[in-house]
């Protein structure tokens, strides 16, 4: 999802997120149980007004629960109208790694940026934004770096809440600044340095379930965790001068290039790159246990499996089926047994 | 029990399908390229190609109804991969894993040189890449995108109106997708695209399809019923894998000509018919006897699947420019049988068109939004029964369904039928 954008916008956007230890019933009936079950919670939520007053729900194209979730909310405003959800609006960014993907997404992008002006009646910010978001993104990194050190500085756990604050980026980035100065007073976490791949992680309960076990998760391949702690757009990519000029479309060139290159997620990448993001992400996490998971539901992860396994040169153990918000670590014990 | 077919042209059609699988093996033990093609994919440019295809799912039916299935998501297991996401593919991904292929139905599918699927869903991409990566076999991904806003009655629109509801960004796209893939056709195979074969085969698969409109007008409007969804599935799909062949389109014609004279001898695949019914959702390949099992008990007949209805409203593109006609049916294929609102509303127009008494829906774990095609259906005032399986693995089949099917025909579809006092209009 393009963030920048809505920052850009002035509004204030926020990452849906489940809840696993409440029901999603009402998600269950109008998406199915083939869909994966974190997004069967949020559309529970938001029929549930859990999220307080929204004007929009954006959604992106980052995988199939996404796309049916857009699906739905704009079904039941047809159908249902009774049930006050708000408008939403699909950004219809893909991921086959072409030209001819390329130009869509530029398209795409451009559309959600004339229809964020549309909504708002004003023009959008972009350099200011993008200047923001790239100084989260270089504070993150630098909170990416206290957990992959030895012996961690932060969980896994901690760092996802720090990575996942729902706030606005001003307020995220005055909170990171404070945390990196106080990175000295970081108790040390020596525990078996796990690597965790596969299913998204939208609320802490799996974490909380292997680092309870003495784990330490330094490590990860989902989009709440390491995968959106990407390079500035900005600086160094490409087309990033065209931020300087001003032009919007400039700016909507590299913005459109940045999130075509996002990933790569369990969900829109091939098992090659997967395997192959994991290899080294593995070394440079120097994570000694590589744990994938795949809830029931979300099964793209298990695909990934084998071909992972293969280009890993530490154990590799598959959780499959697993229910939203939990982890039967059965599996993980024993291999950690049996090394 | 065994389904039992009637038409000439479903044995015609099966029979053809026999020799030309033996034809294709042969074609490719000789040396010429084979391609492996997801259903949804543009089938038309290998045909004007002159490229041997076979069709995944096709496959993966075939291999269903000779009850091997489970031999081929067993292989996929040991190779590490889940068997139970996306059976419909991973089926057909067993193939390549095969040890002995020969040994498959019919002599077994040829290694491919080349797969085509489209990027759909989370799964289906991963699965024919990993396909991809045996020696020799190129998998060449079509993306799928999405629309904001899509007019309701796509099935109005298509035959010529297809921009309007497609929608410029999805066709540019494709367009530009399918104009590279003539181009690593010609490299890779080292055949030559023709413009006018292209515009031939586009015409014979809009004829084909014309043919299969009358037949499913005939259908819908003609009571009782003159056959079961048992006759027309492989009298319209079969030749559907040919699309874009003299013989496909002269198929259609002579499928629709048999309709026509049995509807003009008041034949009635049931006699006695109490009550007409929907399929909806993918053949149930590895039992479609089950089709024909609420006949002789409760009069009921299975008189629609999408198999028909899709050839008549899916296909049809006209259009100047042949690409962009391709394109047009197929950058947003599968929304008109799985996502709201396209699919919800078609639905219910085709229940009204063929005086539907009752829907059963099978609804299996792939995402497919479901519930808001029960709704409609249920809002516009048919009876809606869900079975939740899976249709080519016999796992997720459980024993109670028939019971459960014919309890329901009891307790409300047959009731409601009598209680309307005529056939439903």
């Amino acid at each position: 999802m393009p963030v920048e954008l809505l920052t850009a916008a002035g509004a204030r956007a926020f990452r849906l997120t489940g809840d696993p230890d409440a029901g999603s019933g009402t998600g269950d009936r109008y998406l199915g149980l083939g869909v994966d079950p974190a997004a069967r919670s949020v559309l529970t939520r938001l029929l549930a007004g859990s999220y307080g007053h929204l004007d929009r729900v954006v959604v992106s194209h980052d995988c199939e629960a996404s796309l049916r979730l857009f699906y739905a909310l704009r079904e039941l405003r047809r159908v249902e109208p009774g049930t006050a959800l708000p408008e939403a609006y699909l950004v219809d960014l893909l991921h086959l790694p072409h030209r001819t993907t390329a130009r869509y997404n530029r398209r795409r992008i451009g559309e959600f940026a004339a229809r964020l002006e549309a909504w708002t009646g004003r023009p959008l910010d972009l350099p200011r934004a993008v200047a923001a978001h790239d100084e989260r993104r270089r504070l993150l990194a630098a909170a990416a770096e206290l957990r992959r050190a030895v012996p961690a500085r932060l969980t896994g756990r901690q760092f996802l809440a720090v990575l996942n604050a729902p706030l606005p980026v001003d307020e995220h980035v005055a909170l990171l600044r404070r945390l990196l100065d106080e990175a000295d007073r970081l108790q040390e976490h020596p525990g078996r340095r796990v690597f965790l791949s596969g299913s998204d992680h939208d609320t802490p309960h799996v974490y909380e379930a292997v680092e309870s076990e003495g784990y330490v998760i330094v490590g990860e391949d989902h989009s709440f965790g390491d995968l959106s702690v990407t390079d500035p757009i900005g600086t160094g990519g490409p087309g990033a001068s065209g931020l300087g000029t001003g032009s919007l479309g400039a700016g909507l060139d590299v913005l459109a290039e940045h999130y075509h290159r996002s990933g790569p997620t369990a969900h829109r990448a091939t098992a090659g790159e997967r395997a192959a993001h994991a290899a080294a992400a593995v070394k440079r996490c120097r994570a000694e246990l590589f744990v994938a998971y795949s809830r029931a539901g979300d099964e793209a992860p298990a695909w990934d499996f084998p071909a992972q396994r293969a280009a890993l040169d530490v154990p590799a153990v598959l959780l499959e089926r697993q229910e939203y918000g939990r982890a039967d670590l059965t599996a993980l014990k024993d291999l950690t047994c049996a090394v | 029990m065994r389904s039992v077919k009637s038409l000439a042209t479903a044995a015609e059609a099966g029979r053809h399908q026999r020799e030309w699988f033996a034809d294709l093996r042969a074609r490719v033990a000789a040396g010429e390229p084979f391609a492996l093609l997801n259903a949804d994919v543009p089938h038309e440019i290998f045909r004007t190609m002159d490229i041997p295809y076979a069709v995944s799912q096709w496959w993966a039916s075939l291999v269903t109804a000779k009850q091997r299935s489970g031999h081929y998501l067993g292989l996929v297991r040991q190779r590490g991969y889940p068997d139970y996401s996306e059976q419909y593919n991973s089926v057909t991904l067993g193939s390549a894993f095969d040890p002995e292929p020969e040994a498959g139905p019919w002599g077994g599918l040829p290694r491919p040189d080349i797969i085509v699927g489209d990027a759909s869903g989370d799964v289906t991409r991963k699965i024919f890449d990993i396909w991809g990566q045996e020696p020799g076999v190129t998998f060449y991904p079509l993306e799928s995108g999405a629309e904001n806003e899509v007019p309701a009655n796509w099935w109005e629109l298509m035959p010529h109106r297809w921009e309007e509801a497609v929608g410029p960004a999805r066709l540019d796209l494709l367009t530009a997708e399918l104009e590279n893939l003539v181009r690593f056709l010609e490299t890779t195979t080292g055949r030559r695209f023709s413009e006018s074969r292209f515009r031939e085969v586009m015409a014979l698969v809009n004829e084909q399809e014309e043919w299969n409109r009358k037949t499913r007008d005939l259908i819908a409007r003609t009571r009782p019923a003159p056959l079961s969804v048992v006759d027309s599935i492989p009298s319209v799909m079969l030749p559907q894998w040919h699309r874009g062949t003299e013989w496909a389109r002269d198929l259609a014609r002579r499928f629709y000509e048999e309709v026509r004279d049995r509807v003009d001898a008041g034949h009635a695949a049931c006699p006695g018919e109490r009550a007409r019914l929907m399929w909806i959702g993918r053949g149930l390949w590895y039992d479609m006897g089950f089709y024909q099992r609420f006949q002789e008990e409760y009069g009921a007949v299975f008189v629609w699947s999408m198999y028909l209805a899709i050839a008549a409203d899916g296909y049809v593109r006209y259009g100047d420019d042949p690409m962009r006609a391709l394109a047009a049916r197929f950058a947003a294929f599968s929304d008109q049988l799985y996502t709201p609102p396209w699919s919800s509303e078609w639905y219910v127009k085709e229940a009204r068109l063929h005086g539907i008494d009752g829907v059963v829906h099978l609804v299996s774990d792939d995402p497919r939004g479901s519930y808001f095609t029960a709704r409609a259906l249920e809002s516009a005032g048919f009876p809606v029964i869900e079975i939740h399986a899976d249709n080519v693995d016999t796992r997720t089949f459980d024993d109670d369904i028939t019971g459960r099917v014919g309890r329901w025909l009891e307790d409300v579809v047959l009731p409601r039928r009598a209680s309307s006092g005529s056939p439903s209009a």
